[in-house]
């Protein structure tokens, strides 16, 4: 699935992103986009991986910051894949790790979003609709 | 949060971005966006706003807003009192802190971005003047901003605001430079109504020549069109011919219409008119610096022979050398006090005549191109304005095919040589 330029996938309930090598404004901006349109075909769980990406700046934090709170404001997760050591310290550094979850693999992601959906009570009972 | 070497590079790398945004020719909305999307990601701020500052009426207005979207176009009024509190301000103050005399100004906002929890309010000044406000959420972390964290923030909003500076004075430049083109253009447009007049009353002093002038400086326009030339060139060519007979205002009237030959002292007179034009023109500087020696070389002939100071070839302006042809063609084509308008194919065949001895063979050819191109219909009617229909069309089309493809026994224009 290709979804505004921009690579991605699902894998059962989740849809993995790839950002890229450079997140920047460009990427940045299509991936929210490319979110936005998962987020509106009812998929609440997000993987992305950054397996490929060496690069993030400024504009690029702040768009992914954009991304995880539109799937948080929507009771989904979001769980960051194979980032390289720059990037994770960056992210650390920045406060972003104590608040996201972050696996070492595509897989882990996706077990690791299975575990949580899993123990998670139903969002229809959480919403009192059942 | 420390302040690692990784985070380091990163805030260079956002002050560098900034730098490269402020400086660029962006739309000003994508710069205000792109702004604040550098500030946000810097210290992974959750949401935030910009607000530019207008002192008629005085308000801030959103101009860009991560989180709320809603919020681009939201406006606060603003007192001068708050207004000049704001510019005097030096740095943040955040929610809970002493607002410097900013307390109404801190709820009215709070309460209109009541979707943008606001916990840093930052003021954007440049060289004294107050350009807007950021208003920022708290970091994505939930953490507190620790006092280098805000002096982050005071930086690059002092970089946002020389960014709406910039734009500011580019805009008033570009405003200012469209009014100066507008003025400009207006100038000319008044010169060029002058130049109308003064050629009509060089007209007036004879009957005969009423509209000449005016039919000159069409013809040497469309030639010297014909010819290549464009812009300023062909402007003053075209100022030129207006203006080739101005110093026939100091010869005597009965000189000018005298239907008998003249006599050499009448001559004299007479051919002191391109003087008189170059004197009384010569102190034109701008914006038509050549047309003055134009005017005083339309009686010079290619081969030398011509007068004021006997020119040849190239010496002679090009302009110049265009008014000789529309002139002459003008004065065949309509009536004189000594003599009736001759026939078309008369007309040509004295130009014919006359080429590379009077006129130059590219500017013959050019007036033959133009000429048949009109009788043919295939251009509008400028040079054959005056030529009636009394002419056998295919023999003068031959003509002047034969003459535009290059008069048989005349050499190309032979350049500057000595007299």
């Amino acid at each position: 699935m290709i979804t505004s330029d921009v690579k991605a996938k699902l894998v059962g309930e989740a849809a993995i992103i790839y950002p890229g090598p450079y997140l920047n404004q460009l990427r940045g901006e299509r991936i929210e986009r490319c979110c936005r349109e998962i987020l509106l075909d009812g998929v609440r769980n997000l993987v992305i991986n950054f397996e490929e990406t060496e690069l993030v700046n400024s504009i690029g934090i702040s768009l992914l910051l954009g991304v995880i709170d539109a799937v948080d404001e929507s009771d989904g997760k979001v769980v960051l894949a194979n980032l390289n050591t720059s990037t994770r310290e960056l992210f650390d550094v920045l406060g972003i790790l104590s608040k996201v979850e972050v696996a070492g693999s595509e897989e882990a992601a996706l077990s690791a979003m299975a575990a949580s959906n899993a123990s998670a009570p139903d969002p229809k009972l959480k919403a009192g609709l059942l | 949060m420390k302040l690692t070497p990784r985070k380091m590079l990163h805030t260079l790398g956002a002050l560098a971005d900034l730098g490269v945004e402020i400086s660029s020719t962006h739309d000003f909305d994508d710069l205000m966006n792109t702004s604040l999307h550098t500030l946000l990601g810097s210290l992974a701020i959750r949401k935030g706003a910009i607000a530019v500052y207008n002192a008629r009426p005085r308000q801030l207005k959103i101009v860009a807003a991560k989180g709320p979207a809603a919020l681009a176009g939201v406006c606060i009024r603003l007192t001068k009192d708050e207004a000049d509190r704001l510019t005097a301000m030096d740095g943040a103050f955040q929610e809970g802190g002493e607002p410097g005399g900013l307390l109404s100004f801190a709820e009215r906002s709070r309460a209109l971005l009541s979707q943008l929890p606001a916990h840093v309010t930052i003021p954007m000044v440049a060289r004294g003047d107050l350009m807007g406000v950021i208003f920022t959420s708290g970091k994505f972390s939930g953490e507190p901003f620790d006092s280098e964290e805000t002096a982050l923030i005071e930086m690059i909003t002092r970089h946002v605001g020389v960014g709406v500076y910039n734009h500011r004075l580019l805009a008033s430049v570009r405003r200012k430079a469209m009014e100066n083109r507008r003025l400009y253009r207006d100038l000319r447009e008044t010169y060029q109504s002058t130049v109308k007049a003064f050629a009509a009353a060089i007209d007036l002093k004879d009957a005969y020549t009423k509209g000449h002038s005016d039919r000159v400086a069409r013809y040497s326009e469309a030639i010297a069109k014909e010819m290549g030339v464009t812009g300023s060139d062909l402007e003053h060519i075209s100022v030129a011919a207006y203006l080739h007979d101005i110093g026939k205002i100091t010869v005597d009237r009965a000189i000018i219409n005298n239907p008998r030959p003249l006599t050499e002292r009448e001559f004299k007179e007479l051919n002191t008119h391109v003087l008189t034009g170059y004197e009384i023109l010569s102190s034109i500087s701008r914006p038509w610096n050549k047309i003055a020696y134009m005017t005083k070389c339309h009686h010079e002939r290619v081969d030398g022979s011509g007068y004021p100071q006997g020119l040849r070839g190239e010496q002679i302006p090009l302009g110049a050398r265009i008014v000789t042809v529309a002139d002459s063609f003008d004065a065949m084509m309509t009536d004189r006090p000594y003599r009736s308008r001759l026939p078309l194919e008369r007309a040509l065949a004295e130009v014919g005549k006359n080429v590379g001895t009077q006129f130059d063979p590219a500017v013959v050819r050019a007036f033959c191109r133009l000429l048949l191109r009109e009788l043919n219909g295939e251009a509008p009617r400028v040079l054959t304005s005056t030529s009636g229909r009394g002419y056998d069309h295919e023999e003068v089309c031959a003509a002047l095919a034969s003459m535009a493809a290059g008069p048989e026994g005349v050499e190309p224009l032979a350049g500057s040589r000595p007299n």
